[in-house]
């Protein structure tokens, strides 16, 4: 296996881990712990693709970079909608907050 | 020194495989949390083993220093549910864990295949980016994106702040 396969599975394994979490967790605030992990895992894999490859480099660091300020740009906005839902339904976690009856 | 890139990488895959499994299995959040931490020191020692230094320390800086404390912050400030301590997350059974591997198997294995297969020869390791064509890069090719993501971020602030000054309503 050359690096570059290794640091892929790697960040696969960023991929599976997420998606197990995200689909098992039970409350909001779980649910975005397993998108950073989801997040850092396409990182990974970006910067592996360029430093390993004949791609450009400084485009696929600065790939991974702008993925980092989304992600911490989500972290905010997910913040802030977590603790309005808490505050108006009075839980965070996903199977409590629907308001249908059903 | 070759030879030591192996174990190097070893150990960094199994901070993450520890932390991540941390992470998703974890019952309190509080430790699901050290759990990614622990996953994004891993992601940084990759990012130095591939020898580009300067998205390392960028990872440590931005995710173990500000996004884990968001979400820190984002656990102590919701109340728990049915009365149980703080940040705990209601049991979950072993089904809910059966369907997520589930539903993540099917594209895990496609990316592995592919992967695996589709793999190019090795290459030699390019010399390390300078940080100043990192930074020239960023003002020429990307300068569009910089400051896309520039108002994103304010954008994110400004609504962050504006949802946390919703008055409570009565239900």
């Amino acid at each position: 296996m050359t690096p570059l396969t290794l640091f892929h599975l790697a960040a696969l394994l960023l991929l599976g881990l997420g998606i197990v979490g995200i689909v098992s967790r039970r409350s909001l605030v779980g649910m975005l712990i397993s998108v950073e992990l989801m997040l850092n895992g396409a990182g990974l894999a970006l910067v592996a693709s360029a430093r390993l490859t004949p791609a450009v480099d400084e485009l696929g660091q600065l790939g991974a970079l702008l993925v980092m300020g989304l992600a911490a740009a989500e972290a905010t906005l997910v913040l802030a909608i977590i603790l309005v839902v808490a505050r108006r339904l009075g839980s965070s976690e996903t199977a409590r907050v629907s308001e249908l009856k059903g | 020194m070759d030879f030591l890139a192996y174990p190097a990488y070893g150990l960094y895959l199994l901070l993450i495989l520890a932390g991540g499994l941390g992470a998703v299995l974890a019952q309190s959040l509080v430790r699901a949390l050290m759990g990614l931490i622990l996953t994004l020191f891993g992601v940084a020692g990759m990012y130095l083993l591939m020898s580009a230094p300067f998205l390392a320390f960028m990872q440590i800086l931005i995710y173990v220093g500000a996004v884990s404390v968001l979400i820190f912050f984002a656990i102590m400030l919701t109340r728990p549910s049915d009365g149980g301590e703080a940040g705990q997350e209601g049991s979950r059974g072993l089904g809910r864990i059966v369907l997520g591997v589930i539903a993540g198997l099917a594209p895990v294995a496609i990316l592995a295949w592919a992967v695996v297969k589709k793999s190019p020869t090795d290459l030699p390791l390019k010399p390390e980016a300078s940080l100043a064509s990192l930074g020239q890069y960023l003002t020429g090719p990307y300068a569009l994106a910089f400051e896309l993501i520039s108002v994103a971020l304010l954008a994110a602030m400004a609504g962050a702040v504006l949802l946390g000054f919703e008055r409570r309503r009565p239900r």
